[in-house]
């Protein structure tokens, strides 16, 4: 083996194309044997530019748009879009309307924390928890399917309310799955916290502590985990959560197996508050007929997604497209923590530390400056973007 | 014996087309059974067979950077080691083609030619997944190795001879499971760590070093090497059934009793997380090898006393 140019350091290098990533991402470990000494990240191999090209559609058009940003919380960013488009525009949504979202929501976050659960697994080399926790994931699939007409993107909100309604006949399909569901999460919490051949793999790994974990600005169950108290449903209350309330899940351990326990344990929170909302479902319209022109103004719009806070920043300016949208992800904020983490562990902990802030690669599809030019400014003209990615590539090159 | 007979026993049996077309079989039935544990389909009969076909008529890609002929040889060699070794355990329940004394180790070190051989070819290739899987391989080599020999030679230590003919005939008589349990447990999971079954697959797990050692193969070498892994599958089960499940003395009772393992085998790797390998380390130190010798100083300690090792 020849030596190669940096002799004292070896890299292993996961990503852009690696079977641990199911989407792209770049991460270099620096390991010591089999000990992790450091690690970068680099993202943004999906930018596909979404941000901009809302300024070019309709509002009615952007709801189909970024309701793609994302295929695992797809709805939630409609939501998130929906919620500050109908503040611009002034409109109240029916309560029907809004509770409906909300039992969306969580069966999105249902299916999403499923599937997370499956692919942490999967991780750990215990593709039998993957295959079982997929195989019950089908359950909430088929209710959304039953529900939306699709699996993936629901399409189940228009700007002004929603355009599914529920049924009898459907309340009982959910209800049956929703209770088939919980028995089998009573079951994967027993795994995640007894089975000891899988909890000798996340007990104790990668701990966060709290301050470590508002240092970093982590979010959603990544930073209950580590005893953060927030989560915008009871922060800051939307859709029909003043009704149908939930209570924050919090772990104060923040290793990996913190993480594990509070999705499982924010999953019986979702079927709680489905079963609320079937209950007590308000009467009412569906939808509000919405403007097609918005005068000019601005809003912010907090959702909690499934993994966390997702922000929406919305300009409007008289016409019937916006000025400006602005998206933050929640993966993004907690991409911060990785690096931290990993130095200290063993390579064998990387996969499971990465997917254990629950990572969504199309998340990252935003555009971060670091490098300003001299006046410090933050707008940046399309001359001196050329020129800085002109004397960045020859710089590059030297 | 004659030159046809020697021929006909490295082709096609017990060496051979046989025992390649049982490894195949075998791998199948493996997959089949993990699958089915997994709540999923599993791959249809013939799909061992048909990856091998396909990796044989693929290119193979021989990277830049390593010794080639190391690189074309290794494959062979593990191969050629593992069929060696089928010549001298009591395959279908028959006699051993090959018999002289002491065999018995000799098998064990044929047995363990592969997993050299497949940490040699990790640390050939400039690979840096490569690397990481040859040092996991030859590490859980190092771990698994002294457990695992000890566990079968305590059989032979109770019939007092290392071939492993007169060690089967007796114990076609006698069910060893009942007074070496511990030896019996090490061995089966000793011959998971060999072939680097879940849980104690992380010389190549996946999710962290992609195909750990064998990263850079492809095509031919990696057919190969997995036809070996089959034989290995094959040979191990035999040895472990004849020594502790009281013999294989016929066709009916060798695929009876190989099965069965291969069903505690399959069982056992859905049950487990992976373990790290300083975890998989620290359990056969820690446990395998002490338990193993312990059983076996009782073994010799008893045999000094005059006691013939059944019940």
């Amino acid at each position: 083996m020849q030596k190669n140019d940096q002799a004292d350091k070896f890299i292993i290098p996961i990503g852009p194309q690696h079977p641990a990533l199911k989407e792209p991402g770049h991460f270099e470990f620096t390991v010591d044997g089999e000990i992790v000494t450091g690690a970068t990240i680099r993202l943004g191999y999906v930018h596909r530019g979404i941000e901009k090209a809302t300024e070019s559609r309709t509002w009615v058009q952007n709801l189909y748009l970024l309701e793609r940003v994302c295929g695992i919380c797809s709805h939630i960013h409609a939501t998130a879009y929906c919620l500050g488009v109908e503040r611009l525009a002034g409109l109240s949504v029916p309560p029907r309307a809004q509770a409906i979202r909300e039992l969306v929501v969580e069966l999105e976050r249902i299916h999403s924390h499923m599937l997370w659960l499956g692919v942490a697994a999967h991780e750990a080399g215990f593709d039998t928890l993957f295959m079982y926790s997929w195989r019950d994931r089908e359950t909430v699939m088929d209710i959304l399917e039953g529900l939306t007409g699709n699996r993936v993107h629901y399409s189940a909100n228009i700007l002004g309310g929603v355009k599914i309604d529920v049924d009898a006949e459907q309340t009982k399909t959910i209800l049956q799955g929703v209770d088939f569901l919980e028995k089998r999460t009573h079951h994967y919490l027993d795994v995640v916290t007894t089975d000891s051949a899988f909890v000798q793999r996340t007990a104790g790994i990668a701990v966060m502590s709290k301050a470590v974990a508002e240092h970093f600005g982590a979010v959603g169950p990544t930073a209950r985990a580590s005893g953060v108290t927030q989560d915008i449903r009871i922060d800051a209350p939307y859709l029909a959560y003043e009704d149908f309330p939930v209570e924050i899940v919090l772990d104060t351990a923040g290793d990996l197996k913190a993480r594990f326990v509070v999705r499982v344990q924010e999953l019986f929170q979702s079927y709680q508050v489905i079963r609320a909302i079937l209950d007590k479902l308000p009467a009412g319209e569906l939808a509000v007929t919405m403007p097609r022109r918005i005068k000019e103004n601005e809003t912010i719009s907090r959702v909690e997604a499934p993994r966390g806070e997702l922000f929406y920043y919305l300009k409007s300016n008289g016409t019937d497209k916006p000025e400006r949208i602005k998206i933050r992800t929640p993966s993004i904020c907690n991409f911060g923590t990785v690096p931290a983490l990993a130095a200290g562990h063993q390579l064998a902990d990387m996969p499971m530390i990465l997917a254990g802030i629950d990572p969504c690669f199309s998340c990252n599809d935003r555009m971060v400056t670091i490098h300003r030019p001299a006046d410090d400014s933050q707008t940046w003209t399309w001359e001196m973007l050329r020129q800085y990615g002109i004397s960045y590539y020859r710089e590059k090159e030297r | 014996m004659n030159a046809i007979g020697m021929l006909t026993n490295l082709l096609f049996f017990p060496a051979g087309l046989f025992v390649l077309v049982t490894g195949l079989a075998y791998e199948w039935v493996d997959r089949k059974l993990v699958a089915r544990f997994q709540n999923r389909l599993g791959p249809r009969w013939f799909q061992p067979l048909a990856d091998m076909v396909k990796l044989l008529s693929k290119e193979e890609v021989i990277p830049e950077g390593l010794d080639v002929r190391l690189f074309v040889a290794l494959p062979v060699v593990a191969l050629a080691g593992a069929l060696t070794a089928a010549l001298y355990v009591p395959l279908v329940g028959l006699n051993p083609a090959h018999s002289f004394p002491g065999d018995l180790i000799v098998t064990l070190y044929l047995l363990s030619l592969l997993t050299m051989c497949i940490g040699l070819a990790g640390a050939n290739t400039r690979d840096r997944f490569s690397l990481i899987g040859a040092t996991r391989t030859l590490t859980q080599l190092f771990s698994y190795e002294a457990p695992f020999l000890l566990a079968l030679l305590g059989p032979a230590i109770v019939v007092g001879s290392w071939q492993i003919r007169e060690v089967t005939a007796y114990a076609n008589q006698h069910w060893l499971i009942l007074t070496q349990p511990v030896g019996f447990v090490i061995a089966l999971i000793g011959l998971m760590g060999k072939l680097e079954l879940p849980p104690f697959d992380a010389p190549e797990a996946e999710t962290e070093i992609v195909a750990g050692a064998l990263t850079e193969y492809s095509g031919r070498g990696l057919a190969l090497f997995r036809l070996g892994k089959g034989v290995e599958l094959v040979i191990g089960l035999t040895l472990v059934a004849a020594f502790f499940l009281g013999g294989v003395a016929n066709p009916v009772a060798f695929f009876i009793k190989t099965l069965a393992l291969l069903l505690i085998i399959a069982g056992l790797q859905s049950l487990f997380a992976r373990l790290r390998i300083d975890q998989a380390v620290g359990l056969w130190w820690r446990y395998g090898a002490l338990l193993a010798l312990v059983q076996l100083l009782v073994l010799i300690i008893l045999r000094f006393w005059g006691w013939n090792g059944g019940l």
